[in-house]
């Protein structure tokens, strides 16, 4: 279970003179479930791509357990993010033409780490998000049934922290709904940390914190504010 | 990778095709082109191996080897047959035998020549023997006539036009084992019965005889036009449709010229008369042919005009030296061999040609494929991304992009290779039936090279793609 830690954290793109994100301070203690809220262009993506080491943040650290991700090349960052980050994005990023359990498997796959308990643990992931057809083709699975599929995915190696981008925003209110449990689920089952981005209210009124971004600053954090209070 | 690469190509599966399709095309264009090319040569080579030395009247050294090597109709100068008896009696010489042609049946080529020229260039019958009388014929492998069958010679050949000695028939006695060569569709008679029909030889029309003899001193082939326009007015002497010229092509010019006068009408009287003859007489006087006669394969300076003669040498050196001796007086002697290497520096050129098309093709179908995969990765990058961003290391989103594609090609190329293989077959098949000569298609060590140098461009070309599917960034991607 990971705990974060980012200091002096600025990311800027090279067109922009303003920087896209700059966030001075943020803790997130092991296992705590936080929302990153805020409109388009406030910087959530680019925060949740930093944290997962999908984007290098060129200046500040980004400390995961107090080992620092931002110097890491790209390889090792994604090696890193493979061994300890569960992704779940609004658009699953599963691939038409193979199975649930294949598509649970692939990122393992490809990586050389898939052996039998690795499979077993796959099978296993898929009862509990609910599908009973691990054989079943992705593009015949309705939306709900798909960001399972990604959930399913996420957790496969056993990862310290789910970060989710819009789980909910492409799936109708009901899935949506049942999508966001299962996320909590097991994100306490598994004892994760959670960093979900969203704009669903229902979602982030049952997370532990809420945190808002607004032109790459964080202008609300109910964490604080109780502290202040 | 494996399953995940499948499911690609299986859901891509129609710009899959095309693109294999490309690639096989542009492959069996180079493959065929090759392998006809190494065909040809190898069976013209293997067609012309029992043909040591050729002797025929001065001209044309390619056209001697095509006429008489690959019997292939043309008019050949006429030398005179004080040539075949000198040679048959040198010393040097194993064998000598006339090739003598012109006449045609069913579209084989009847060719006059001697026993010792069948025995010394195949490997025996495969039914029946060897002819032992004028009017006894032996067919090649590929002549579908059966043993006993009548063969009624037809003047040079049906699509030029020709007249059929009806008053003779020859009978079927033997067939030759297959010799991979033109010979292989011709009929084999002995050259004197060639000689009777056309109303030359010992037993009659000395006077011709003695003006070849006259003309062969001065050795000028001018001698021999004239010989067969002595024999043309012979014709009009006897009355006599049959009585022409062994080489029906050079007498036909002398026809020509003939019928220009008004004596045409001479050959329409001898049909009328030979139907009638049919009636009665079989061995009428117009057919100067006896088919009980026995052979008599001893060649005096009496022989008529011969348009190439066979030489089988007794060495090496004497092969040289005849050549030498023969290529002065009005004769040429030639080696085909070395005639086909000539030939084949031009077929080099021709092949240069067609191999540079074929390469040419295959550059386009080359960039084509770079064209559509760089788009393809573009469209996908959010897949690749996505695929690195969950955790696919880099190498494996490289090898995925190029295991697709390298895929692809090598299908494409080893369809390519079966195609122009089967290509370059049926091609030889079409050219076997129409001239005999079988061509040996088949790879060779150089063809493994081919592929080679091939799959190794397409290694190349697959891994551009897959580069800058490697250098992508998951972040970019998945924002796309």
């Amino acid at each position: 279970m990971l705990t974060l830690c980012v200091e002096d954290l600025v990311v800027r793109v090279s067109d922009l003179e303003q920087p896209v994100l700059s966030i001075e301070r943020l803790t997130v203690p092991a296992g705590q479930h936080l929302a990153v809220t805020g409109g388009s262009g406030s910087g959530k993506s680019t925060l949740l791509h930093v944290l997962s080491g999908l984007e290098r943040a060129r200046r500040g650290r980004i400390l995961w357990n107090a080992s620092d991700i931002a110097p890491l090349p790209e390889g090792e960052r994604d090696r890193w993010r493979a061994r300890n980050v569960g992704l779940v994005m609004q658009d699953f990023h599963l691939f038409p033409g193979l199975t649930a359990l294949a598509n649970v498997l692939l990122p393992a796959r490809l990586a050389g780490a898939a052996d039998a308990a690795v499979v077993a643990r796959g099978q296993e992931l898929l009862a509990r998000v609910g599908l009973a057809r691990p054989g079943q083709r992705i593009e015949t699975m309705s939306r709900g049934e798909m960001q399972r599929v990604a959930i399913a995915r996420a957790l496969l190696r056993r990862p310290g922290v789910i970060v989710a981008d819009e789980p909910t925003a492409s799936l109708d209110v009901e899935s949506g709904a049942a999508v966001g449990d299962l996320l909590l689920e097991v994100a306490a089952e598994t004892g994760c940390t959670l960093i979900v981005a969203s704009h669903d209210a229902r979602l982030i009124e049952r997370l532990d914190r809420r945190l808002t971004l607004t032109a790459g600053r964080i202008v609300a954090d109910n964490a604080q504010a109780e502290v202040a209070a | 990778m494996i399953s995940f690469v499948l499911a690609d190509l299986r859901r891509l599966w129609l710009g899959a095709f095309v693109l294999v399709l490309l690639v096989a095309l542009a492959t069996a264009l180079g493959v065929a082109v090759t392998l006809q090319e190494r065909a040809l040569r190898l069976g013209s080579a293997r067609a012309a191996d029992r043909f040591d030395l050729v002797v025929g009247a001065a001209g044309s050294e390619t056209q001697l080897v095509l006429s008489s090597v690959f019997l292939q109709p043309s008019p050949l100068p006429l030398m005179p047959g004080t040539v075949l008896a000198r040679l048959a009696a040198d010393p040097r010489v194993a064998w000598a035998a006339p090739v003598g042609f012109g006449d045609s049946f069913k579209g084989y080529p009847i060719i006059g020549t001697t026993t010792a020229l069948v025995k010394g260039t195949t490997a025996g019958f495969a039914e029946g023997d060897m002819f032992a009388h004028e009017g006894e014929a032996i067919v090649g492998a590929a002549v579908n006539l059966s043993l006993g069958a009548e063969i009624k010679p037809m003047h040079g050949t049906a699509e030029t036009g020709g007249e059929t000695h009806t008053e003779i028939a020859y009978r079927v006695v033997g067939r030759i084992k297959p010799t991979g060569t033109p010979w292989d569709r011709a009929i084999l008679v002995p050259v004197q019965a060639v000689w009777h029909i056309h109303g030359l030889g010992h037993d009659d029309h000395e006077e011709d005889h003695h003006e070849d003899h006259d003309s062969d001193h001065d050795g000028d082939h001018e001698g021999d036009h004239h010989a067969a326009e002595a024999h043309g007015h012979d014709h009009h002497a006897h009355g006599a449709g049959s009585v022409e010229a062994v080489q029906h092509v050079t007498e036909v010019r002398a026809q020509g010229d003939a019928t220009a006068l008004p004596t045409a009408p001479a050959d329409h009287d001898h049909h009328a008369e030979v139907a009638h003859a049919e009636d009665g007489d079989e061995h009428h006087a117009h057919g100067h042919i006896d088919p009980g006669a026995p052979l008599n394969e001893a060649f005096t300076e009496e022989a008529p005009g011969l348009p190439a003669i066979l030489v089988k040498p007794k060495s090496i050196a004497d092969a040289y030296r005849l050549r030498q001796e023969y290529r002065s007086a009005g004769t040429l002697a030639v080696f085909p061999g070395e005639v086909l290497t000539r030939l084949y520096g031009t077929l080099g050129d021709a092949k240069m040609v067609l191999a540079s098309v074929a390469a040419g093709s295959q550059a386009l179908v080359a960039a084509a494929l770079l064209l559509v995969s760089v788009i393809h990765v573009t469209q996908r990058r959010r897949q690749i991304g996505a695929l690195r961003a969950f955790g696919a290391p880099r190498l494996a989103v490289f090898g995925i992009v190029w295991s697709e594609l390298f895929v692809l090609v090598l299908i494409g190329i080893a369809l390519g290779f079966a195609g122009g293989l089967l290509a370059a077959r049926l091609i030889g098949d079409v050219f076997t039936r129409q001239t005999g000569v079988i061509l040996p298609v088949e790879f060779t060590i150089d063809d493994a090279g081919m592929a080679l140098i091939l799959l190794a461009i397409g290694t190349v070309f697959a891994a551009i793609p897959a580069v800058m599917a490697y250098r992508q960034s998951p972040a970019e991607a998945l924002r796309g």
